[in-house]
């Protein structure tokens, strides 16, 4: 099985507005609640040295929580749809939770600042195996790429840790789907980070994000 | 969570769905003697003592040291590993897939840090490479082991080398993660890494009692 990566899915675009309108935030208020997991380190550690600062880890913060609604939607809908079967629908139980349990912590930190969750149309690949695998080895390489190239740029050293707790268990994801797709786990000795507009890009190629909810329905059944 | 709980190693293999519930027993048999400390190994010291303290490039030299020490254990031990022959299959390729891995990020990191960059000790793995099983429990510690320590560590470093650190970190955790499917556990134990303290990572280094001399 070959390398796949977003590009391969699909063309066009509609991700482009949810990601794209969330460079610009404001009014951060970020620090009243803490992160699941690796972080009451937010409370603890978060020291946010002025409204900038805060600013511009909320748009930063928001990107990963349109990245995030994009991975759990989709696990959702896999499994709703129940066309995962063995190891693979395990893989998608345990790394769906995950994916949620991401979303609701980057809410709770974002609090009213949140992005909402756009609607999806994930064009069938939630209703087959093996594109159902592709598409998520794609979206884990891309998760971890995109964390790995925002966590030098965000300034509270809670949100950080935070964050950065999540970009790993985003590669042990990345790891798993792979072997499952028969593709080696680690291919290479350093993960590369891939830049905002690339991974907006990407995303906006495979029409996942759709205008309303009548075109989430899935394509076909069975 | 405890802190000593990566570098001990599980004593029977859980399957998937029981396995969080395993991890609490992760504790019970160290395969390398835990128990009293260090009686046969070198006592590791060289991380910032604090687990918050303001990065520095000072501070980036002290942390990239103890990352080199593992990357030269790890690299060490897939290299004995292989060398001793004993390893087949998926589980071979994982170590000279990873091994290779582990020997460029050493490389890596002994340029970044040009004469500032620690000497390679010598190690004694205590038997753990000379059965495959013993091997992966070991693989699977020392992944898991080098994810926790440098995620610890990320908020402490300058934001240039934090973003070089990150480009080792996940390859860290994809080796974890395929080493616990390997051996049929949870690739993915919990939604966010747990970070180990800069203490908490040392004293998992030295209970190994895997060094021999630094």
């Amino acid at each position: 099985m070959s390398e796949l990566t977003l590009e391969s899915l699909d063309r066009d675009g509609a991700l482009t507005e949810a990601l794209a309108g969330v460079a610009g935030d404001s009014r951060a208020s970020f620090l009243r609640k803490t992160v699941i997991g690796g972080g009451a380190l937010l409370a603890a550690l978060a020291a946010p040295r002025g409204a900038e600062a805060r600013t511009n880890d909320t748009a930063i913060l928001n990107y990963a929580l349109a990245l995030e609604y994009l991975q759990a939607s989709f696990y959702d809908e896999a499994l709703r749809l129940r066309a995962l079967r063995g190891k693979l629908r395990q893989q998608a139980r345990v790394v769906g939770a995950h994916e949620r349990a991401h979303v609701s912590a980057l809410q709770g930190v974002l609090g009213g600042d949140a992005i909402k969750r756009p609607f999806f149309n994930f064009r069938g690949t939630t209703e087959d195996q093996d594109a159902f695998r592709k598409t998520a080895v794609a979206f884990e390489d891309l998760g971890t790429a995109a964390y790995k190239d925002q966590a030098p740029l965000i300034e509270s050293r809670g949100v950080l840790a935070a964050a950065i707790a999540i970009h790993s268990v985003e590669a042990r994801h990345a790891a798993w789907i792979r072997r499952l797709a028969g593709i080696v786990p680690a291919a290479h000795a350093f993960d590369e980070p891939l830049s905002k507009p690339k991974t907006i890009a990407l995303v906006a190629s495979t029409r996942f994000v759709a205008k309303t909810r009548a075109s989430s329905a899935p394509l076909f059944t069975g | 969570m405890a802190d000593h709980l990566l570098l001990d190693v599980l004593d029977e293999e859980a399957p998937i769905e029981e396995e969080t519930a395993a991890r609490a027993d992760f504790l019970a048999k160290a395969v390398v003697a835990g128990g009293a400390l260090v009686s046969g190994g070198v006592l590791i010291g060289g991380l910032p003592p604090l687990a918050v303290s303001a990065p520095s490039p000072a501070q980036d030299v002290q942390i990239l040291n103890f990352a080199l020490l593992l990357e030269y254990l790890e690299a060490a031990f897939y290299k004995e590993a292989l060398a001793r022959g004993k390893l087949k299959g998926e589980l071979r390729q994982f170590a000279e897939t990873v091994g290779a891995h582990e020997r460029a990020h050493v490389a890596f990191i002994r340029t970044a840090l040009g004469t500032k960059a620690r000497r390679k000790p010598s190690f004694d793995f205590r038997g753990t490479t000379r059965n495959a099983r013993t091997f992966a429990k070991t693989a699977l510690a020392l992944e898991d082991t080098g994810v926790a320590a440098l995620n610890g560590q990320a908020p402490n470093l300058t934001k240039g080398t934090l973003a070089a650190a990150a480009k080792i970190v996940s390859v860290e955790a994809r080796h974890a993660a395929w080493i616990r499917d390997i051996l049929e556990l949870n690739p993915a134990p919990r939604a966010s890494d747990q970070p180990m303290t800069a203490k908490q990572a040392t004293a998992a280094l030295n209970r190994t009692r895997f060094v021999r001399s630094s």
